[in-house]
């Protein structure tokens, strides 16, 4: 009987995890994005019609050529192109590739945090790394400013330190998500009061804006500078992720059994904590600090696909780049002209989506 | 059925426990494993009290407690039996049990298993020899049945590794011996809590241990799923010869179910030995506080009179 069983359950089938309601959440994100991304590209200050940007877009001088792709992704000279075709590819898409690469970096760095703080209100910026990082921007934006060609490198860094400075609080023979918490909130508010108050010492407003649009996030004038600076960091962030999910699924059975069944609990949590820090070290390095992604992502993936993780975590890669690819489209047309810090509305869109979380769900907060 | 086979166990444990308790401590401290060298002799004096779990000179405390919650000088879970900590809430069975468990790490003393420190134990390893199922433990808010007892095969997966042809088996006969294979496909937060228990034995079933540790798995549970768990663990321990030490609230319960019994009271073993022994108006009234008149036919039953 038990074998017969076995034959139709999903274990004996390695892609048997992948169900029909992670196919269509996967698909639906990529419909998003994919006319999130069109509307991007479509506006700009060069002017040209729909018709021409979109042809642009599918231009196969680009499209079906590799070396122009090389030369992109790696950095390069490009060949001879038509001037619409140069201006949506070397402007606008880069600016839909940060959008994706930080939108999934966000949403599985905020996943992963859910379930080491085993809390669902947890985000990438729960154990003290937004803190850390608007610091770092604060200090070389204020201070230190001949050193901020390598603002992003410093702001990730910022994050990671004051990671480690939570985790070395929190430590008293092993951490536990509480105490992790505790410190995040310790280091985050001594942070965020020093951050602000270097703000009085930035003498003039472009500092100020420039401050403003690093600690709220913005991909405003990114470009494939960025996209080469992210992507490597994702891709090992989105793989280790993945690999590490059945460690995250074990974890969700709580402290204790996941030590009795043989997890060294300290190590796999400081290293998946590791995981999420880089994922979003990678996306602060290229937009700041965009708020809500990485808390209401993960949440409204679970709603759809459950809580397991290996399917949580695929859910985020793709959720994630659709979301924050409409928010940036949002940010570029609310107040047109004047384009907005991107993270400004991830804020609008998801304060209110998690009100109506807090509203329709009774157990809000347990993963 | 139960019954049957039970008297005959006790008739066994008889007459065993006579040597056993004839015993002098000297006997028993030779049973230690640091005598190491000596453990073949002792194997073959005692090997029907053969230890699997051993406990040292323990003081186990809280990091939030002051002082020691439990002391005691010498605990032994014998191989192949079912030994049940009893005693009332507060006594340390459960702080006891996390000690043995590799869970609380003993401020003095030693645990150990097989004859080696737990301390000496790598996680993994241990984890592969004993498995623990705890008194409290959450599911996330989806998992099957199925899913959440193959996380029991944690400890014999690498890394990468995806479950193997002996992971499959070891999760089909964990969920035939829980007794919960019409519900392998069920999410577990819609069961009730008598079957979620069988579905929790059934993932520390498939860890596949020789040694079973259980926290007091029939607490809150309606007698039929009470005696599902025992009758579950028990039959893991005849036909496996696994093990097994559980905590159980009700002395009567454990008297009828175990082979051996430890008394706690107040950090403390009280007394040691199978239930005809242990099981004593005296005890009744030492431990549990409880006026109980108890007969033996030959199980000690226990019919409580008045608290005192």
């Amino acid at each position: 009987m038990s074998d017969a069983h076995r034959t139709e359950s999903q274990s004996a089938n390695p892609l048997g995890w992948i169900d029909g309601s992670l196919v269509s959440l996967c698909l639906a994100s990529i419909l998003v994005v994919f006319i999130g991304g069109l509307v991007q590209v479509s506006l700009g200050a060069f002017s040209m019609s729909l018709a021409e940007a979109w042809q642009a877009v599918f231009d196969p001088a680009v499209v079906s050529n590799p070396s122009v792709w090389v030369s992109l992704l790696l950095g390069g000279a490009l060949p001879d192109l038509a001037k619409q075709t140069l201006v949506v590819w070397t402007i606008r898409v880069p600016r839909v590739f940060v959008a994706i690469l930080v939108g999934a970096n966000l949403a599985v760095s905020g996943a992963i945090f859910q379930a080491i703080t085993r809390n669902e209100l947890a985000s990438p910026f729960i154990l003290g790394v937004s803190s850390g990082a608007g610091l770092a921007i604060l200090l070389t934006l204020v201070v230190f400013s001949g050193l901020s060609a390598f603002l992003p490198i410093l702001a990730a860094l910022g994050g990671a330190t004051a990671f480690a400075i939570v985790y070395a609080i929190a430590w008293k023979n092993g951490t536990s998500p509480v105490r992790l918490v505790l410190a995040g909130v310790v280091v985050g508010t001594v942070f965020q009061s020093l951050q602000t108050g270097l703000f009085f010492f930035a003498d003039d407003l472009g500092v100020v804006q420039s401050a403003l649009a690093w600690t709220t996030g913005s991909l405003t004038g990114t470009d494939w500078e960025q996209v080469r600076t992210a992507l490597p960091w994702s891709i090992l962030a989105i793989f280790l992720a993945l690999a590490g999910s059945r460690q995250l699924n074990v974890l969700l059975l709580g402290e204790q059994t996941a030590r009795s069944l043989g997890m060294s609990i300290e190590k796999v949590r400081f290293a998946l904590a590791g995981v999420a820090v880089l994922a979003a070290a990678a996306s602060i390095a290229v937009a700041g600090i965009v708020g809500f992604v990485g808390l209401v992502v993960p949440h409204l993936v679970r709603n759809i696909v459950g809580s397991d993780y290996k399917r949580l975590i695929l859910g985020c890669v793709f959720a994630g780049p659709a979301l924050m690819v409409v928010a940036d489209v949002g940010a570029r047309l609310l107040l047109s002209p004047s384009q907005l810090p991107v993270g400004v509305v991830t804020g609008l869109v998801g304060g209110p989506y998690f009100l109506y979380l807090m509203r329709k769900q009774q157990q809000l907060g347990e993963v | 059925m139960m019954s049957g086979m039970e008297s005959e166990r006790d008739a066994a444990a008889d007459g065993q426990t006579d040597e056993a308790r004839t015993g002098t401590s000297e006997e028993v401290a030779m049973a230690a494993p640091d005598a190491a060298a000596s453990e073949s002799d002792v194997t073959r004096a005692s090997s029907e009290t053969e230890s699997a779990l051993v406990g040292d000179k323990l003081a186990l405390s809280y990091p939030t407690s002051d002082g020691p919650v439990v002391e005691c000088d010498r605990i032994d879970i014998p191989r192949g039996e079912v030994t049940a900590l009893v005693g009332p809430n507060g006594s340390g069975k459960s702080t006891l049990l996390k000690s043995l468990a590799k869970q609380l790490s003993p401020d003095e003393g030693h645990v150990y298993l097989d004859g080696q420190k737990l301390s000496e134990y790598d996680d993994g390893a241990f984890a592969r020899e004993l498995g623990l199922l705890s008194q409290e433990h959450d599911s996330p808010g989806s998992i099957t049945v199925e899913k959440l007892v193959s996380h029991g095969r944690y400890p014999h997966r690498g890394f990468f590794e995806q479950l193997g042809e002996d992971d499959r088996q070891a999760i089909d006969r964990a969920i035939d011996l829980a007794g919960v294979e019409h519900l392998r496909d069920r999410q577990v937060s819609s069961l009730s809590g008598g079957q979620r228990q069988l579905v929790w034995i059934a993932m520390v079933l498939a860890q596949d241990t020789d040694v079973l540790l259980l926290d007091e798995p029939t607490t809150y549970l309606d007698l039929h799923h009470q005696l599902r768990v025992l009758e579950t663990v028990r039959q893991l321990n005849e036909e496996r010869g696994v093990t097994v030490a559980v905590v159980l609230h009700d002395i009567a319960q454990a008297a009828r179910f175990a082979d051996y019994l430890i008394a706690m009271q107040d950090g403390s073993v009280y007394d040691w030995g199978p239930p005809t022994d242990v099981v004593t108006e005296e005890l009744l009234a030492d431990v549990f506080r409880v006026d109980a008149t108890v007969t033996y036919t030959p199980d000690p039953s226990i019919l409580p009179n008045r608290s005192l």
